[in-house]
């Protein structure tokens, strides 16, 4: 995910988003992506808003976008009136919602989220789920990285099983099951048997004694 | 209370203390292990101690050993109350530079560990880290000691001042425990004038840690601190030293006494830093509102003269972060650290008189060396002082170039002033003429601007984003290879000035065009470097 962002170099190969080589037009690139980490570190001496006024300073957006923009994420996601406090006495949701907000201020093209769900409440998963998927219809592909399959089965198009940093194998949910010989099994069936990780019940008894 | 508990929460405080100062492995390894240390310490005192009875013995003329044999009683005296000391203040400044992630102590806070048993682990650990100043000065007066039949009262103050090294650590913990408090409520309440006080107090603190520890303030306040001493008899703190002179004077009655006293003051702190540790557990990370306004965007209005949206936006943020992050407040201190630094070795003291003024030629170095070392310490830790949240920097659309303006921007906000205020004050002080002040304030501006590009370029070509247990900002290498770079970098600009002050004064004014066309160029090379390695820097993540 860090290489499709352009933050990590390649070992080998290139990478293209959108048209645009990662590598040689790397500032183009960032500003078509919106990026969620798995563990976002913000500027903790800074306020909400100062730092999604940041973001979106950085983003090149004019005044009136960032008002509209910023005031209408922070009322979805909650944070309304919690928005001049420093991000440092936030809690760790806050602070996810808040780097989900800084992912999507600028409208980007495509959305590289990396465990985007973390420390969410039900009602804000919910809504980023659904954001997803109406971003989606829009035109705004996802590549979003979960450890939660149930999350990966009900929101994904297209899944990758990466295991061990090797795909193992990839196709619509209903695709793996079947290739995985059970049509009718959840997605963390079929990936602890593609996997072979499914000596779960011998290490449950053995913990358990 | 578990002594197994305490024994081992103690190693694990020492280590992460220890190893968070170095980077590489073995050297970690060999510092995180308290035997090591150990045996560093008693290797050090032995080493000093022969060291010192050696240069006292054989070397140093018969004078000398006169005048050392009679402050090696105040020396030995003085002992206890300087660790005690020593340690609160290295305590509170190592508590100031570490940022806000890594203070809590709430890691313990789900482990079965009691308030005491914490205390007693963070007390032991807290001296542990600190004995190398106690080896240090026993080191040191072991020797004297030995050669002038003292071993007696060195051994009691050796004792004595590993009470004090406790009770100094107990204060820090108290402190640790009460600061988090009161921080919290105080910020709660204060905002973000709460910010502002917080700053200033943390500058005095640092500033006064400075002086502490400067060799012509400590040999002026030596006689005045013993004779205080004596006359402070009910300030606990200074129980154990009073022991050591109470021995000294072959008094056992009052000797006794005082040591004593100072370890049920020792006990006394001990059972209040458990009281505190037992009532502020847990740091609250406060919710701090610093306006009630609601959002308005600042539009282009706000952009700065010169510069994009983008570069203005990281300028405000590290404008924000200079004011907001207590372990930023260190950059802030060091014009003020310098000037009274320099101060010192200006104004007449403890009734010596100084020479009189220096000649122009002397004054190029000692006003030049403090700002091409404020710049540089400045400009290469700004490139790491993003830390972790580095990556919003990575995963943005931001050039090399934009990233580059913002933080020059940023180091010459605070680079150019200072050295505006520092000539000021040597000009009156120095009573330097008109256009000495002029040749001078050229050479200034051009080393602020050729030192701060070149401080860029190892700022980026040497970050540490690391925070835990402290943030570096820059590696150990970077910052030497940096500092040592600005001054060279400065001393080269500024010779051909210094040279003609020394052989032809009647060319200074011709040699200074010279030296800030000479300058200017050394700028635009360190401009060019720098934006090369912030490139390099935006490609590869490096946290």
């Amino acid at each position: 995910m860090k290489i499709i962002v352009g933050i990590l170099k390649p070992d080998a190969g290139n990478i293209q988003v959108l048209g645009a080589d990662v590598a040689k037009d790397t500032t183009a690139v960032k500003k078509m992506i919106g990026f969620v980490p798995e563990s976002p570190r913000l500027y903790e001496f800074l306020t909400g808003i100062e730092y999604l006024d940041f973001v979106a300073d950085v983003h090149e957006l004019d005044a009136a976008s960032k008002q509209e923009r910023i005031t209408e994420f922070l009322k979805a996601l909650d944070l309304e009136g919690r928005e001049n406090e420093l991000i440092h006495g936030y809690s760790q949701g806050m602070k996810q919602k808040l780097a989900i907000i800084a992912g999507l201020l600028h409208r980007p093209q495509l959305l590289v989220l990396d465990e985007p769900l973390n420390a969410l409440d039900p009602r804000t998963a919910r809504i980023v789920k659904d954001l997803v998927h109406k971003l989606r219809d829009d035109g705004v592909p996802t590549i979003f990285s979960t450890h939660v399959l149930e999350i990966a089965d009900a929101i994904c198009d297209r899944i990758v099983i990466m295991y061990g940093g090797k795909i193992l194998e990839e196709g619509t949910a209903q695709e793996l099951k079947t290739k995985a010989g059970s049509p009718g099994s959840t997605l963390e069936e079929v990936f602890l048997k593609l996997t072979g990780t499914s000596d779960i019940r011998e290490i449950v008894e053995a913990l358990s004694r | 209370m578990n002594p197994r508990a305490i024994y081992k929460l103690a190693i694990v405080l020492t280590k992460s203390q220890l190893r968070g100062y170095q980077r590489t492995r073995l050297i970690s390894r060999i510092l995180g292990d308290p035997r090591v240390i150990l045996a560093a310490n008693g290797i050090l005192v032995a080493s000093l101690a022969f060291l010192s009875y050696f240069l006292l013995a054989r070397v140093l003329p018969g004078d000398v050993r006169t005048a050392v044999q009679e402050i090696e009683v105040e020396a030995l005296a003085g002992i206890p109350t300087a660790m005690a000391f020593a340690v609160i203040l290295f305590g509170v400044v190592v508590e100031i530079s570490q940022p806000v992630q890594s203070m809590g102590t709430d890691l313990i806070n789900w482990l079965p560990i009691s308030p005491t048993e914490y205390v007693a682990g963070s007390t032991i650990s807290l001296s542990y880290t600190y004995s190398f100043m106690l080896s240090l000065f026993l080191g040191a007066t072991l020797g004297p000691a030995v050669l002038f039949d003292m071993v007696q009262i060195w051994f009691a103050a050796a004792v004595l001042s590993v009470i004090s090294l406790f009770v100094g650590a107990c204060v820090v913990e108290m402190l640790r425990a009460l600061t988090n408090r009161i921080s919290s409520s105080f910020y709660r309440k204060s905002g973000r004038s709460g910010i502002f006080v917080r700053l200033f107090l943390t500058i005095i603190v640092l500033v006064f840690f400075q002086l502490m520890f400067s060799g012509q303030i400590i040999v002026y306040l030596l006689q005045s601190v013993i004779q205080t001493v004596r006359a402070a008899w009910f300030v606990p703190v200074l129980w154990p030293s009073l022991a050591v002179l109470g021995l000294s004077q072959g008094s056992i009655l009052i000797s006794s006494t005082f040591g004593i006293l100072s370890l049920g003051f020792l006990a006394a702190l001990f059972l209040l830093a458990v009281n505190f540790r037992t009532r502020f557990w847990v740091p609250i990370p406060v919710s701090i509102k610093l306006t009630t306004r609601a959002y308005r965007p600042q539009g282009r209005v706000h952009t700065l003269p010169g510069m994009g949206t983008v570069e203005s936006a990281i300028f405000r943020k590290d404008l924000r972060s200079l004011t907001r992050r207590r372990e930023m407040a260190r950059f802030l201190a060091i014009p003020f650290v310098l000037v009274v630094s320099l101060g010192i070795s200006l104004v007449p003291l403890g009734g010596r008189s100084f020479p009189q003024g220096p000649g122009f030629f002397a004054t190029i170095p000692l006003y030049l060396m403090p700002v091409a070392i404020f710049c540089a310490i400045i400009s290469m830790t700004s490139i790491g002082q993003e830390g972790y949240a580095v990556w919003n920097l990575y995963a943005s659309p931001i050039e090399a170039r934009q990233l580059l303006k913002a933080k020059l921007l940023y180091v010459l906000i605070m680079g150019l002033p200072f050295a505006v205020g520092l000539l000021v004050i040597l000009g009156l002080f120095l009573k330097v003429l008109v256009t000495h002040f002029l040749v001078l304030l050229s050479l200034g501006m051009v080393v602020v601007l050729e030192v701060s590009a070149f401080g860029l370029y190892f700022g980026a070509k040497f970050p540490d984003f690391r925070e835990t247990i402290r943030s570096r900002y820059v590696t150990a290498w970077g910052s030497m290879v940096g500092v040592f770079s600005g001054l060279l970098i400065a001393m080269i600009t500024a010779s051909p000035v210094f040279i003609a002050s020394l052989f032809r004064p009647s060319l200074t004014d011709q040699l200074a065009v010279l030296a800030f066309a000479l300058g200017l160029t050394v700028f635009f090379v360190g401009l060019k470097l720098a934006e090369h390695q912030t490139r390099t820097l935006l490609q590869s993540i490096r946290t």
